[in-house]
Protein backbone atom coordinates (compact mmCIF):
# COMPACT_ATOMS: atom_id res chain seq x y z
CA UNK A 1 0.00 0.00 0.00
CA UNK A 2 1.22 3.49 -0.85
CA UNK A 3 1.20 5.84 2.10
CA UNK A 4 2.25 8.88 0.09
CA UNK A 5 1.59 9.26 -3.58
CA UNK A 6 2.10 12.41 -5.60
CA UNK A 7 1.33 12.86 -9.27
CA UNK A 8 2.91 15.73 -11.18
CA UNK A 9 2.79 17.78 -8.00
CA UNK A 10 3.76 21.34 -8.86
CA UNK A 11 4.06 24.47 -6.79
CA UNK A 12 4.99 27.93 -7.98
CA UNK A 13 5.28 30.91 -5.63
CA UNK A 14 4.10 33.54 -8.06
CA UNK A 15 6.59 33.16 -10.87
CA UNK A 16 9.32 31.49 -8.84
CA UNK A 17 9.66 27.74 -8.97
CA UNK A 18 8.97 25.61 -5.91
CA UNK A 19 8.56 22.08 -7.28
CA UNK A 20 7.73 20.85 -10.77
CA UNK A 21 5.95 17.59 -11.68
CA UNK A 22 7.04 15.69 -8.59
CA UNK A 23 6.02 12.03 -8.76
CA UNK A 24 6.73 10.28 -5.50
CA UNK A 25 5.53 7.02 -4.02
CA UNK A 26 6.27 6.06 -0.43
CA UNK A 27 5.10 2.60 0.50
CA UNK A 28 3.84 1.48 3.89
CA UNK A 29 6.57 0.66 6.38
CA UNK A 30 9.52 2.07 4.47
CA UNK A 31 11.95 4.78 5.46
CA UNK A 32 12.09 7.01 2.46
CA UNK A 33 14.92 9.48 2.14
CA UNK A 34 14.37 12.76 0.40
CA UNK A 35 17.65 14.38 -0.39
CA UNK A 36 18.69 17.52 -2.18
CA UNK A 37 20.55 20.77 -1.62
CA UNK A 38 18.92 23.75 0.06
CA UNK A 39 16.29 25.33 -2.16
CA UNK A 40 15.79 22.14 -4.19
CA UNK A 41 12.14 21.83 -3.14
CA UNK A 42 12.18 19.38 -0.21
CA UNK A 43 10.35 21.66 2.22
CA UNK A 44 7.93 22.82 -0.47
CA UNK A 45 6.98 19.20 -1.17
CA UNK A 46 6.52 18.46 2.54
CA UNK A 47 4.53 21.63 3.24
CA UNK A 48 2.27 20.85 0.31
CA UNK A 49 1.71 17.34 1.68
CA UNK A 50 0.80 18.84 5.05
CA UNK A 51 -1.60 21.39 3.55
CA UNK A 52 0.41 24.39 4.78
CA UNK A 53 0.66 25.56 1.19
CA UNK A 54 -1.58 24.75 -1.75
CA UNK A 55 -0.33 23.04 -4.91
CA UNK A 56 -0.41 24.94 -8.18
CA UNK A 57 -1.22 21.75 -10.07
CA UNK A 58 -0.98 17.99 -9.75
CA UNK A 59 -2.23 15.92 -6.86
CA UNK A 60 -1.06 14.28 -3.67
CA UNK A 61 -2.61 11.67 -1.45
CA UNK A 62 -1.67 10.36 1.98
CA UNK A 63 -3.31 7.13 3.17
CA UNK A 64 -5.27 7.34 -0.09
CA UNK A 65 -6.85 10.67 0.89
CA UNK A 66 -6.39 13.90 -1.02
CA UNK A 67 -4.18 16.32 0.93
CA UNK A 68 -6.15 19.35 -0.22
CA UNK A 69 -9.55 18.09 0.94
CA UNK A 70 -8.83 15.67 3.80
CA UNK A 71 -6.06 17.52 5.63
CA UNK A 72 -7.30 17.14 9.25
CA UNK A 73 -8.15 13.43 8.84
CA UNK A 74 -4.71 12.76 7.30
CA UNK A 75 -2.83 14.73 9.94
CA UNK A 76 -4.52 12.71 12.70
CA UNK A 77 -2.02 9.98 11.78
CA UNK A 78 0.94 12.17 10.86
CA UNK A 79 3.79 13.35 13.06
CA UNK A 80 5.87 16.23 11.72
CA UNK A 81 9.18 17.71 12.75
CA UNK A 82 10.31 20.73 10.72
CA UNK A 83 13.89 21.87 10.24
CA UNK A 84 13.40 24.93 12.43
CA UNK A 85 11.11 24.74 15.42
CA UNK A 86 9.07 27.64 16.79
CA UNK A 87 6.67 27.31 19.69
CA UNK A 88 4.74 29.59 22.01
CA UNK A 89 7.43 31.17 24.15
CA UNK A 90 5.10 31.90 27.07
CA UNK A 91 4.21 28.22 27.55
CA UNK A 92 5.94 25.60 29.65
CA UNK A 93 7.16 22.53 27.78
CA UNK A 94 4.52 20.27 29.34
CA UNK A 95 1.74 22.73 28.51
CA UNK A 96 2.91 22.93 24.90
CA UNK A 97 3.02 19.14 24.64
CA UNK A 98 -0.43 18.81 26.23
CA UNK A 99 -1.73 21.46 23.85
CA UNK A 100 -0.25 19.46 20.99
CA UNK A 101 -1.82 16.24 22.33
CA UNK A 102 -5.22 17.93 22.64
CA UNK A 103 -5.59 17.98 18.86
CA UNK A 104 -5.57 14.20 18.54
CA UNK A 105 -8.50 11.86 19.10
CA UNK A 106 -6.23 9.20 20.61
CA UNK A 107 -6.27 8.26 24.28
CA UNK A 108 -4.93 11.30 26.13
CA UNK A 109 -3.48 9.22 28.98
CA UNK A 110 -1.45 7.10 26.58
CA UNK A 111 -0.06 10.22 24.91
CA UNK A 112 0.74 11.75 28.30
CA UNK A 113 2.65 8.62 29.32
CA UNK A 114 4.58 8.62 26.08
CA UNK A 115 5.43 12.30 26.52
CA UNK A 116 6.96 11.46 29.90
CA UNK A 117 8.81 8.47 28.48
CA UNK A 118 10.27 10.47 25.59
CA UNK A 119 11.17 13.39 27.88
CA UNK A 120 13.14 10.98 30.05
CA UNK A 121 14.80 9.44 27.03
CA UNK A 122 15.94 12.83 25.75
CA UNK A 123 16.58 14.25 29.21
CA UNK A 124 14.16 17.15 28.72
CA UNK A 125 12.84 19.19 31.65
CA UNK A 126 9.07 19.42 31.10
CA UNK A 127 8.61 22.21 33.61
CA UNK A 128 10.83 24.72 31.82
CA UNK A 129 9.42 27.59 29.82
CA UNK A 130 9.87 27.27 26.07
CA UNK A 131 11.55 30.67 26.01
CA UNK A 132 14.27 29.43 28.40
CA UNK A 133 15.22 26.40 26.27
CA UNK A 134 18.34 26.13 24.12
CA UNK A 135 17.76 25.46 20.43
CA UNK A 136 18.74 21.82 20.87
CA UNK A 137 16.18 21.39 23.65
CA UNK A 138 13.49 23.07 21.55
CA UNK A 139 14.30 20.50 18.90
CA UNK A 140 13.72 17.76 21.48
CA UNK A 141 10.31 19.30 22.18
CA UNK A 142 9.75 19.08 18.43
CA UNK A 143 10.60 15.39 18.38
CA UNK A 144 8.25 14.65 21.29
CA UNK A 145 5.31 16.65 19.89
CA UNK A 146 5.81 14.88 16.57
CA UNK A 147 6.00 11.34 17.94
CA UNK A 148 3.94 11.37 21.14
CA UNK A 149 0.72 10.27 19.42
CA UNK A 150 2.47 7.33 17.71
CA UNK A 151 1.69 8.42 14.15
CA UNK A 152 1.51 6.00 11.26
CA UNK A 153 3.46 8.44 9.09
CA UNK A 154 6.40 10.46 10.39
CA UNK A 155 7.53 13.37 8.23
CA UNK A 156 10.91 14.85 9.09
CA UNK A 157 12.28 17.90 7.33
CA UNK A 158 16.01 18.17 7.98
CA UNK A 159 15.38 17.20 11.58
CA UNK A 160 18.89 16.82 12.98
CA UNK A 161 20.04 20.46 12.98
CA UNK A 162 20.73 21.57 16.54
CA UNK A 163 20.88 18.03 17.94
CA UNK A 164 24.21 16.89 19.38
CA UNK A 165 25.61 13.57 18.06
CA UNK A 166 24.47 11.54 21.07
CA UNK A 167 20.90 12.82 20.84
CA UNK A 168 20.99 12.31 17.07
CA UNK A 169 21.90 8.67 17.67
CA UNK A 170 19.05 8.25 20.18
CA UNK A 171 16.70 9.95 17.77
CA UNK A 172 17.68 7.65 14.91
CA UNK A 173 17.31 4.65 17.22
CA UNK A 174 13.83 5.86 18.17
CA UNK A 175 12.90 6.30 14.51
CA UNK A 176 14.03 2.76 13.74
CA UNK A 177 11.90 1.50 16.64
CA UNK A 178 8.88 3.39 15.33
CA UNK A 179 9.55 1.96 11.88
CA UNK A 180 9.74 -1.57 13.28
CA UNK A 181 6.37 -0.95 14.94
CA UNK A 182 4.97 -0.14 11.50
CA UNK A 183 5.43 3.59 11.02
CA UNK A 184 6.33 4.88 7.57
CA UNK A 185 8.96 7.62 7.56
CA UNK A 186 9.67 10.39 5.07
CA UNK A 187 13.09 11.76 5.93
CA UNK A 188 14.28 14.88 4.19
CA UNK A 189 17.91 15.93 4.46
CA UNK A 190 20.77 17.54 2.63
CA UNK A 191 23.26 15.29 4.45
CA UNK A 192 23.89 12.10 2.53
CA UNK A 193 25.34 10.15 5.48
CA UNK A 194 22.16 10.68 7.55
CA UNK A 195 20.03 9.28 4.78
CA UNK A 196 22.46 6.39 4.28
CA UNK A 197 22.21 5.45 7.96
CA UNK A 198 18.46 5.37 8.09
CA UNK A 199 16.71 4.98 4.78
CA UNK A 200 15.68 2.10 2.56
CA UNK A 201 15.11 4.16 -0.54
CA UNK A 202 16.02 7.67 -1.49
CA UNK A 203 14.69 10.26 -3.89
CA UNK A 204 17.11 12.91 -5.09
CA UNK A 205 15.57 16.28 -5.81
CA UNK A 206 17.28 19.03 -7.71
CA UNK A 207 15.88 22.36 -8.93
CA UNK A 208 12.37 21.34 -7.94
CA UNK A 209 12.32 18.00 -9.74
CA UNK A 210 13.06 14.48 -8.61
CA UNK A 211 15.95 13.34 -10.77
CA UNK A 212 16.48 9.88 -9.35
CA UNK A 213 14.93 7.37 -6.97
CA UNK A 214 17.37 4.71 -5.80
CA UNK A 215 17.62 1.91 -3.29
CA UNK A 216 20.09 3.18 -0.70
CA UNK A 217 22.20 0.06 -1.37
CA UNK A 218 22.64 1.04 -5.00
CA UNK A 219 23.47 4.58 -4.05
CA UNK A 220 26.14 3.37 -1.65
CA UNK A 221 27.69 1.12 -4.27
CA UNK A 222 27.86 4.02 -6.66
CA UNK A 223 28.70 6.69 -4.15
CA UNK A 224 31.54 9.03 -4.85
CA UNK A 225 34.15 9.92 -2.20
CA UNK A 226 36.53 12.82 -2.17
CA UNK A 227 40.12 11.91 -1.35
CA UNK A 228 42.65 14.48 -0.16
CA UNK A 229 46.28 13.34 0.13
CA UNK A 230 49.38 15.00 1.47
CA UNK A 231 52.50 13.34 0.03
CA UNK A 232 56.19 13.40 0.98
CA UNK A 233 57.26 13.60 -2.67
CA UNK A 234 55.87 15.57 -5.56
CA UNK A 235 52.92 13.55 -6.85
CA UNK A 236 52.98 11.76 -10.16
CA UNK A 237 49.69 12.24 -12.03
CA UNK A 238 50.01 8.92 -13.84
CA UNK A 239 49.69 7.02 -10.54
CA UNK A 240 46.13 8.38 -10.23
CA UNK A 241 45.08 7.48 -13.73
CA UNK A 242 42.81 4.65 -12.61
CA UNK A 243 39.20 4.02 -13.48
CA UNK A 244 36.73 5.92 -11.32
CA UNK A 245 39.00 8.88 -10.52
CA UNK A 246 37.79 12.29 -11.59
CA UNK A 247 38.26 15.94 -10.74
CA UNK A 248 41.97 15.31 -10.10
CA UNK A 249 43.93 18.29 -8.79
CA UNK A 250 47.65 18.26 -7.97
CA UNK A 251 48.99 21.29 -6.11
CA UNK A 252 52.56 21.04 -4.77
CA UNK A 253 52.53 18.01 -2.46
CA UNK A 254 48.75 17.84 -2.24
CA UNK A 255 46.41 15.74 -4.31
CA UNK A 256 42.63 15.91 -4.40
CA UNK A 257 40.25 13.78 -6.47
CA UNK A 258 36.83 12.19 -6.52
CA UNK A 259 36.59 8.40 -6.69
CA UNK A 260 33.70 6.17 -7.56
CA UNK A 261 34.19 2.42 -7.57
CA UNK A 262 35.55 -0.39 -5.45
CA UNK A 263 37.38 1.04 -2.47
CA UNK A 264 39.98 -1.77 -2.62
CA UNK A 265 41.29 -0.44 -5.92
CA UNK A 266 42.08 2.91 -4.41
CA UNK A 267 43.68 1.50 -1.25
CA UNK A 268 46.03 -0.61 -3.42
CA UNK A 269 47.10 2.57 -5.22
CA UNK A 270 47.47 4.44 -1.93
CA UNK A 271 49.71 1.70 -0.55
CA UNK A 272 52.28 2.66 -3.18
CA UNK A 273 52.35 6.30 -2.10
CA UNK A 274 54.54 7.86 0.58
CA UNK A 275 51.77 9.56 2.56
CA UNK A 276 52.01 12.23 5.24
CA UNK A 277 48.26 12.45 5.68
CA UNK A 278 45.07 11.55 3.92
CA UNK A 279 41.42 12.37 4.25
CA UNK A 280 38.36 10.69 2.80
CA UNK A 281 35.18 12.66 2.87
CA UNK A 282 31.77 12.61 1.34
CA UNK A 283 31.44 15.00 -1.51
CA UNK A 284 28.76 17.60 -1.02
CA UNK A 285 25.54 17.12 -2.89
CA UNK A 286 26.48 19.50 -5.62
CA UNK A 287 29.49 17.29 -6.38
CA UNK A 288 27.27 14.21 -6.46
CA UNK A 289 24.99 15.94 -8.91
CA UNK A 290 27.97 17.06 -10.98
CA UNK A 291 29.60 13.67 -11.17
CA UNK A 292 27.25 10.88 -10.21
CA UNK A 293 24.34 12.23 -12.22
CA UNK A 294 26.24 13.77 -15.09
CA UNK A 295 24.79 11.25 -17.50
CA UNK A 296 21.22 11.63 -16.29
CA UNK A 297 21.48 15.40 -16.56
CA UNK A 298 22.78 15.19 -20.10
CA UNK A 299 19.95 12.86 -21.02
CA UNK B 1 -12.06 24.43 22.35
CA UNK B 2 -8.31 23.93 22.89
CA UNK B 3 -7.43 26.82 20.56
CA UNK B 4 -10.13 28.98 22.18
CA UNK B 5 -8.70 28.37 25.66
CA UNK B 6 -5.15 28.88 24.40
CA UNK B 7 -6.08 32.26 22.91
CA UNK B 8 -7.95 33.35 26.04
CA UNK B 9 -4.92 32.50 28.14
CA UNK B 10 -2.45 34.12 25.77
CA UNK B 11 -4.44 37.38 25.67
CA UNK B 12 -5.41 37.42 29.35
CA UNK B 13 -2.83 39.94 30.56
CA UNK B 14 -3.33 42.22 27.58
CA UNK B 15 -7.08 42.19 28.06
CA UNK B 16 -6.76 43.04 31.75
CA UNK B 17 -4.66 46.10 30.84
CA UNK B 18 -7.13 47.20 28.18
CA UNK B 19 -9.95 46.91 30.77
CA UNK B 20 -7.90 48.86 33.32
CA UNK B 21 -7.23 51.50 30.66
CA UNK B 22 -10.90 51.72 29.76
CA UNK B 23 -12.04 51.99 33.38
CA UNK B 24 -9.34 54.65 33.87
CA UNK B 25 -10.60 56.59 30.84
CA UNK B 26 -14.20 56.56 32.10
CA UNK B 27 -13.13 57.42 35.66
CA UNK B 28 -10.80 60.26 34.68
CA UNK B 29 -13.27 61.60 32.11
CA UNK B 30 -16.13 61.75 34.58
CA UNK B 31 -13.81 63.11 37.29
CA UNK B 32 -13.20 66.11 35.01
CA UNK B 33 -16.95 66.72 34.95
CA UNK B 34 -16.89 66.75 38.73
CA UNK B 35 -13.89 69.11 38.73
CA UNK B 36 -15.58 71.56 36.36
CA UNK B 37 -18.72 71.47 38.48
CA UNK B 38 -16.74 72.33 41.56
CA UNK B 39 -14.65 75.06 39.90
CA UNK B 40 -17.25 77.74 40.46
CA UNK B 41 -17.48 78.47 36.74
CA UNK B 42 -20.31 77.00 34.72
CA UNK B 43 -19.30 74.37 32.21
CA UNK B 44 -21.22 76.25 29.53
CA UNK B 45 -19.04 79.31 30.09
CA UNK B 46 -15.95 77.12 30.02
CA UNK B 47 -16.83 75.53 26.70
CA UNK B 48 -17.92 78.88 25.27
CA UNK B 49 -14.19 79.68 25.07
CA UNK B 50 -13.63 76.67 22.78
CA UNK B 51 -13.93 77.61 19.08
CA UNK B 52 -17.17 76.33 17.57
CA UNK B 53 -15.30 74.60 14.74
CA UNK B 54 -13.31 72.54 17.22
CA UNK B 55 -16.50 71.63 19.08
CA UNK B 56 -18.08 70.47 15.81
CA UNK B 57 -15.07 68.48 14.66
CA UNK B 58 -14.82 66.60 17.93
CA UNK B 59 -18.56 65.94 18.05
CA UNK B 60 -19.01 68.01 21.20
CA UNK B 61 -22.10 69.84 20.01
CA UNK B 62 -25.59 68.57 20.70
CA UNK B 63 -24.89 67.80 24.34
CA UNK B 64 -26.03 69.56 27.48
CA UNK B 65 -22.61 69.76 29.09
CA UNK B 66 -24.04 70.91 32.40
CA UNK B 67 -25.36 67.38 32.88
CA UNK B 68 -23.38 64.24 33.55
CA UNK B 69 -25.20 62.58 30.64
CA UNK B 70 -24.03 65.28 28.23
CA UNK B 71 -20.51 65.07 29.51
CA UNK B 72 -20.59 61.28 29.17
CA UNK B 73 -21.80 61.69 25.58
CA UNK B 74 -18.65 63.63 24.73
CA UNK B 75 -16.53 61.10 26.57
CA UNK B 76 -18.14 58.30 24.54
CA UNK B 77 -16.23 59.33 21.41
CA UNK B 78 -12.95 58.58 23.18
CA UNK B 79 -14.34 55.36 24.64
CA UNK B 80 -15.41 54.33 21.13
CA UNK B 81 -11.99 55.19 19.70
CA UNK B 82 -10.20 53.14 22.35
CA UNK B 83 -12.54 50.17 21.95
CA UNK B 84 -12.22 50.33 18.15
CA UNK B 85 -8.41 50.32 18.32
CA UNK B 86 -8.52 47.37 20.73
CA UNK B 87 -10.89 45.44 18.48
CA UNK B 88 -8.89 46.07 15.30
CA UNK B 89 -5.61 45.11 16.96
CA UNK B 90 -7.17 42.04 18.57
CA UNK B 91 -8.73 40.80 15.33
CA UNK B 92 -5.58 41.21 13.27
CA UNK B 93 -3.30 39.86 16.00
CA UNK B 94 -5.36 36.72 16.64
CA UNK B 95 -5.03 35.70 13.00
CA UNK B 96 -1.58 36.97 12.06
CA UNK B 97 0.41 36.03 15.15
CA UNK B 98 0.78 32.35 14.24
CA UNK B 99 2.63 33.36 11.10
CA UNK B 100 4.43 36.30 12.73
CA UNK B 101 5.77 34.05 15.51
CA UNK B 102 6.24 31.19 13.04
CA UNK B 103 4.04 28.85 15.10
CA UNK B 104 1.72 28.28 12.12
CA UNK B 105 3.79 25.27 11.05
CA UNK B 106 3.21 23.69 14.48
CA UNK B 107 -0.49 24.51 14.63
CA UNK B 108 -1.55 23.62 11.11
CA UNK B 109 0.44 20.37 11.00
CA UNK B 110 -2.05 19.23 13.67
CA UNK B 111 -5.34 17.62 12.71
CA UNK B 112 -7.22 20.90 12.60
CA UNK B 113 -8.64 22.68 9.59
CA UNK B 114 -7.94 26.35 9.10
CA UNK B 115 -11.65 27.12 9.26
CA UNK B 116 -12.14 25.39 12.61
CA UNK B 117 -9.02 27.09 14.00
CA UNK B 118 -10.42 30.39 12.73
CA UNK B 119 -13.78 29.72 14.39
CA UNK B 120 -12.06 29.16 17.74
CA UNK B 121 -10.00 32.30 17.31
CA UNK B 122 -13.03 34.38 16.30
CA UNK B 123 -14.99 33.10 19.30
CA UNK B 124 -12.08 33.94 21.61
CA UNK B 125 -11.95 37.41 20.08
CA UNK B 126 -15.69 37.84 20.46
CA UNK B 127 -15.42 36.87 24.14
CA UNK B 128 -12.70 39.46 24.71
CA UNK B 129 -14.67 42.15 22.88
CA UNK B 130 -17.65 41.39 25.12
CA UNK B 131 -15.48 41.50 28.26
CA UNK B 132 -14.12 44.95 27.35
CA UNK B 133 -17.64 46.11 26.57
CA UNK B 134 -18.92 44.87 29.94
CA UNK B 135 -15.98 46.52 31.73
CA UNK B 136 -16.89 49.78 29.95
CA UNK B 137 -20.57 49.34 30.79
CA UNK B 138 -20.04 48.65 34.48
CA UNK B 139 -17.45 51.40 34.93
CA UNK B 140 -19.75 53.83 33.10
CA UNK B 141 -22.66 52.95 35.42
CA UNK B 142 -20.47 53.40 38.45
CA UNK B 143 -18.59 56.58 37.60
CA UNK B 144 -21.49 58.43 35.96
CA UNK B 145 -23.52 57.67 39.07
CA UNK B 146 -20.61 58.57 41.36
CA UNK B 147 -19.80 61.94 39.77
CA UNK B 148 -23.26 62.63 38.39
CA UNK B 149 -24.77 63.31 41.80
CA UNK B 150 -27.72 61.01 41.36
CA UNK B 151 -28.46 61.76 37.72
CA UNK B 152 -29.57 58.45 36.25
CA UNK B 153 -28.67 57.77 32.61
CA UNK B 154 -28.87 53.99 32.67
CA UNK B 155 -30.90 53.85 29.44
CA UNK B 156 -28.47 56.17 27.65
CA UNK B 157 -25.47 54.12 28.72
CA UNK B 158 -27.15 50.88 27.65
CA UNK B 159 -27.94 52.19 24.17
CA UNK B 160 -24.43 53.62 23.81
CA UNK B 161 -22.90 50.30 24.86
CA UNK B 162 -25.06 48.47 22.33
CA UNK B 163 -23.70 50.81 19.67
CA UNK B 164 -20.19 50.37 21.03
CA UNK B 165 -20.54 46.60 20.74
CA UNK B 166 -21.47 46.83 17.06
CA UNK B 167 -18.60 49.25 16.49
CA UNK B 168 -16.22 46.81 18.19
CA UNK B 169 -17.51 43.95 16.02
CA UNK B 170 -17.00 45.98 12.86
CA UNK B 171 -13.39 46.82 13.64
CA UNK B 172 -12.66 43.37 15.07
CA UNK B 173 -13.76 41.69 11.84
CA UNK B 174 -12.00 44.33 9.72
CA UNK B 175 -8.89 43.34 11.70
CA UNK B 176 -9.39 39.63 11.02
CA UNK B 177 -10.02 40.08 7.30
CA UNK B 178 -7.00 42.39 7.01
CA UNK B 179 -4.86 39.67 8.60
CA UNK B 180 -6.40 37.09 6.29
CA UNK B 181 -5.59 39.10 3.18
CA UNK B 182 -2.25 40.74 4.00
CA UNK B 183 0.72 38.54 3.13
CA UNK B 184 3.11 40.14 5.61
CA UNK B 185 1.84 39.13 9.07
CA UNK B 186 3.73 41.93 10.83
CA UNK B 187 1.92 44.55 8.75
CA UNK B 188 -1.60 43.31 9.58
CA UNK B 189 -2.14 45.16 12.91
CA UNK B 190 -0.99 48.53 11.54
CA UNK B 191 -3.19 48.10 8.46
CA UNK B 192 -6.16 47.20 10.70
CA UNK B 193 -5.69 50.25 12.93
CA UNK B 194 -5.29 52.44 9.83
CA UNK B 195 -8.94 51.65 9.10
CA UNK B 196 -9.86 52.98 12.55
CA UNK B 197 -8.00 56.25 12.01
CA UNK B 198 -9.37 56.58 8.49
CA UNK B 199 -12.93 56.09 9.77
CA UNK B 200 -12.30 58.68 12.48
CA UNK B 201 -10.94 61.13 9.91
CA UNK B 202 -14.02 60.62 7.73
CA UNK B 203 -16.27 61.29 10.74
CA UNK B 204 -14.39 64.58 11.39
CA UNK B 205 -14.80 65.57 7.73
CA UNK B 206 -18.53 64.87 7.92
CA UNK B 207 -18.78 66.93 11.12
CA UNK B 208 -16.93 69.84 9.48
CA UNK B 209 -18.77 70.01 6.20
CA UNK B 210 -22.47 69.31 5.73
CA UNK B 211 -21.91 68.76 2.00
CA UNK B 212 -19.93 65.66 2.87
CA UNK B 213 -22.83 64.13 4.78
CA UNK B 214 -23.04 61.22 2.32
CA UNK B 215 -19.62 60.07 3.59
CA UNK B 216 -21.19 59.18 6.94
CA UNK B 217 -21.86 55.68 5.64
CA UNK B 218 -18.11 55.14 5.30
CA UNK B 219 -17.37 55.79 8.96
CA UNK B 220 -18.71 53.39 11.61
CA UNK B 221 -18.08 56.17 14.14
CA UNK B 222 -20.96 58.07 12.53
CA UNK B 223 -23.26 55.05 12.81
CA UNK B 224 -23.21 55.38 16.56
CA UNK B 225 -23.11 59.14 17.13
CA UNK B 226 -23.67 59.56 20.87
CA UNK B 227 -25.78 62.74 20.57
CA UNK B 228 -28.19 61.07 18.15
CA UNK B 229 -28.33 57.78 20.07
CA UNK B 230 -29.07 59.56 23.34
CA UNK B 231 -31.68 61.81 21.72
CA UNK B 232 -33.43 58.97 19.86
CA UNK B 233 -33.03 56.38 22.61
CA UNK B 234 -32.50 53.69 19.99
CA UNK B 235 -30.07 52.51 17.33
CA UNK B 236 -30.77 53.57 13.75
CA UNK B 237 -31.97 50.37 11.94
CA UNK B 238 -30.17 51.44 8.73
CA UNK B 239 -26.85 51.66 10.53
CA UNK B 240 -27.49 48.41 12.41
CA UNK B 241 -28.21 46.67 9.11
CA UNK B 242 -25.11 48.22 7.55
CA UNK B 243 -23.02 47.07 10.53
CA UNK B 244 -24.34 43.53 10.22
CA UNK B 245 -23.56 43.49 6.49
CA UNK B 246 -19.99 44.73 7.10
CA UNK B 247 -19.42 42.15 9.87
CA UNK B 248 -20.86 39.26 7.85
CA UNK B 249 -18.83 40.19 4.76
CA UNK B 250 -15.66 40.62 6.80
CA UNK B 251 -16.13 37.26 8.54
CA UNK B 252 -16.84 35.57 5.22
CA UNK B 253 -13.75 37.23 3.72
CA UNK B 254 -11.62 36.12 6.66
CA UNK B 255 -12.56 32.46 6.16
CA UNK B 256 -12.24 32.71 2.40
CA UNK B 257 -8.84 34.41 2.24
CA UNK B 258 -7.25 32.71 5.23
CA UNK B 259 -8.18 29.22 4.07
CA UNK B 260 -6.93 29.88 0.55
CA UNK B 261 -3.58 31.41 1.44
CA UNK B 262 -0.18 29.77 1.56
CA UNK B 263 0.97 30.06 5.14
CA UNK B 264 4.20 31.91 5.79
CA UNK B 265 6.42 29.48 7.69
Amino acid sequence: MNVIETTKLTKYYGKSRGIVDVDMTVTEGEIYGFIGPNGAGKSTTIRTLLGLIHPTSGSATIFGKDVTTSGPAIREEVGYLPSEVFYYDDMRVIDLLRYSASFYKKDRKAIEQRIKHLAELFDLDLKKKIDDLSYGNKKKVGIIQGLAHEPKLIILDEPTGGLDPLIQQQFFHLLKEENEKGATILFSSHILSEVQKLCDRVAIIKDGSIIKVEQIKTLLENSTKRFKLELVNMPDASAFAIEGVSDLALVNHSVSFLYRGRINEITKMLAGQDLIDFLVEEPDLEEIFMHYYQKEDVQ
Amino acid sequence: MNIYLREMKAHRTGLIWWCVGMVGLVASGMAKYDAYQGAGVSIEELFATVPKGVMVIFGMTGFDLTKASGFYGVLFLYIALMAAIHAALLGSHLISKEERDRTSEFLYAKPVSRSSALTSKLLAGLTMVVILNIATLLSSFYFVDFFGKGESITADILILMAGLFLLQLIFFTIGTVAAGVVRRPKAAPSIATSFVYLALLVSYLVNMNENLDFLKYLSPFKYFDAAILMADGRLDPVYVALSVVIVVLAVFGTYRFYSARDLTV
